[in-house]
C-alpha cells in the first residue's frame, strides 16, 4: 500500500510526465465530449426518453444560475463555465472511485523498491488539475467583471484613495481584496483536493483492511462527497462571478 | 518551489489540466449548451403560443356562444310576437264574420217575415172573394131567385160584416 500525494507518472513523454490523474482527466473529458455528442445527435424539440434527462439537468441548472444573477444576459454569460465545471468535477470524482483506483497499475523499482503505479486516479486527486480549475474560475470573474463594469471601476474595489472617506480603512479593505483573491485559488484548489484525495486514501485503507463489505459505506459516502464537492466549486464560481460584476460604489 | 514540488505540482501538467479543461468548455459551450438551450427556448416559446391560441379561441368560443344565446332570444321574441299578431288578427276576424251572418240572418228573417205578411194578405183577399162568392152561390141556390147582381152582393157584404 503505497499513498503519494503526488500523482504518478506512468511515462515521459519527452520532458513531459504523462502522469494517471491526467490519463483520467482526459478519459473524463472524452466521456463527456462523448455524452455531449451522443445527447446533441437526438436532441428532438418534442423530448424523449434520455434527452428528458439531461435537458431536466441543464434546465435546473440553469435556473440555479438565474436565481444567483437574476439577470438573463448574466445568466447566459456565466452559465457554460459553472455547468462545465460541475459535470467535470463531478465525472472526474467518480472516476477515482471506479473498481481498479489505486490498485491497478504497473510495478516499478524506484529508488531500490517495488511501487505501485496505479492507471486510475482521480482528476481531482491531484493538485494540478484542482489548481487549474480554481485559476479558470477566478480568471474567468476577474475577467467578466473587468468586461463588465470596465477596468478602471473594477479595479477600484482594490486600489483605493488613502486620501478619501474611509481613509487607510478603505485602502487596507483593497488590499485584503487583493489578498482574497490569491486566497480563493487556493481554497478552491485545496478544499477540493483535500476532499477527493482523503476520499480515496480512506478507500484504498479500508480495502487494505477488510476487502469485502466494509469499504461499500465509504464507497457511498465518496458518491456522496464528489457530489458535493463539485456542486460546491460550481456555486462558489458561480458566486465569484455574479461578485465580481456587481459594481462596488460606495 | 521546494513545496510546491512536493506537492506535486508541475508547470507543464497545470498548462494541460487548463488547456484540457478550456477545449472542454470550449467543445461543450459549441455543441452541447448553445443548441439544448436554444431548443429549450423554442420549446417554451412554442408551448406558450399554444397556450395563448387556447386561450383566444376559448374567448372566441365563448363570444359565438354569447351571440348564439342571442340570436336565439330575438327568434324566440318575434316568433311570440308573430304568433300574438295573427291570433289577434284571427280573433278580429271571427267576430266580423259573426256579425257578418247575424246581419244577414236578420235580413233574412225580415224578409221572411215580410213576404209572409204579403202572402197571408193576399191569401185573405183570396178567400174573401171566394167566400163572397161561395155564399152568393149559396144563397142563390137556396133562394133560388136571383136577385139583382149588385144587390145581391150588397147583401152578402153586409152579411160577411
Amino acid at each position: 500500500m503505497d499513498i503519494s500525494l503526488v500523482p504518478e507518472t506512468i511515462f515521459h513523454l519527452g520532458s513531459f510526465p504523462f502522469t494517471n490523474s491526467l490519463l483520467m482527466t482526459l478519459v473524463t473529458s472524452a466521456i463527456i465530449i462523448g455524452i455531449s455528442f451522443f445527447v446533441r445527435r437526438n436532441t428532438k424539440l418534442i423530448p424523449r426518453g434520455f434527452q428528458n434527462l439531461f435537458e431536466a439537468i441543464i434546465e435546473y441548472f440553469f435556473e440555479l444560475v438565474h436565481s444567483v444573477t437574476q439577470d438573463k444576459k448574466e445568466t447566459r454569460q456565466f452559465f457554460p463555465l459553472v455547468m462545465t465545471i460541475f459535470i467535470f468535477i463531478i465525472i472526474s470524482n467518480w472516476m477515482g472511485l471506479l473498481p481498479g483506483a489505486g490498485t491497478v497499475g504497473i510495478h516499478e523499482v524506484e529508488h531500490g523498491k517495488t511501487i505501485l503505479l496505479p492507471f486510475i486516479r482521480s482528476g481531482s486527486a491531484d493538485l494540478n488539475t484542482t489548481l487549474a480549475l480554481s485559476l479558470i474560475a477566478v480568471f474567468a470573474a476577474n475577467f467578466m467583471g473587468i468586461s463588465a463594469i470596465g477596468l478602471v471601476r473594477y479595479g477600484k474595489k482594490f486600489l483605493i484613495n488613502p486620501f478619501k472617506k474611509p481613509y487607510f480603512i478603505g485602502t487596507f479593505v483593497g488590499i485584503l481584496e487583493l489578498i482574497s483573491e490569491v486566497a480563493k485559488i487556493i481554497s478552491f484548489s485545496f478544499r477540493l483536493f483535500g476532499n477527493v484525495f482523503a476520499g480515496e486514501v480512506l478507500l484504498i485503507v479500508m480495502l487494505n483492511l477488510v476487502p469485502y463489505f466494509v469499504p461499500l459505506p465509504f464507497l457511498f459516502l465518496e458518491v456522496f462527497v464528489g457530489f458535493v464537492q463539485a456542486l460546491v466549486f460550481a456555486m462558489l464560481t458561480l458566486v465569484f462571478l455574479k461578485m465580481a460584476v456587481t459594481a462596488h460604489d460606495h | 518551489m521546494e513545496l510546491l514540488n512536493s506537492l506535486g505540482i508541475n508547470v507543464k501538467l497545470l498548462i494541460a489540466q487548463v488547456i484540457n479543461f478550456l477545449i472542454l468548455l470550449f467543445v461543450l459551450y459549441k455543441f452541447a449548451y448553445g443548441p439544448v438551450l436554444r431548443m429549450l427556448d423554442e420549446r417554451t416559446k412554442k408551448i406558450e403560443k399554444g397556450m395563448k391560441d387556447a386561450e383566444a379561441s376559448g374567448k372566441k368560443l365563448e363570444e359565438i356562444a354569447a351571440k348564439e344565446k342571442g340570436i336565439l332570444d330575438e327568434a324566440k321574441k318575434e316568433a311570440k310576437e308573430i304568433m300574438k299578431r295573427s291570433e289577434d288578427a284571427a280573433m278580429k276576424q271571427a267576430e266580423e264574420i259573426v256579425i257578418t251572418a247575424k246581419d244577414q240572418t236578420q235580413r233574412m228573417v225580415e224578409a221572411a217575415q215580410k213576404q209572409i205578411e204579403q202572402e197571408k194578405n193576399k191569401i185573405l183577399a183570396e178567400a174573401k172573394a171566394e167566400i163572397a162568392n161561395l155564399v152568393m152561390v149559396a144563397t142563390e141556390k137556396i133562394i133560388d131567385e136571383k136577385l139583382d147582381a149588385n144587390k145581391d152582393s150588397e147583401l152578402i157584404k153586409k152579411a160577411i160584416k
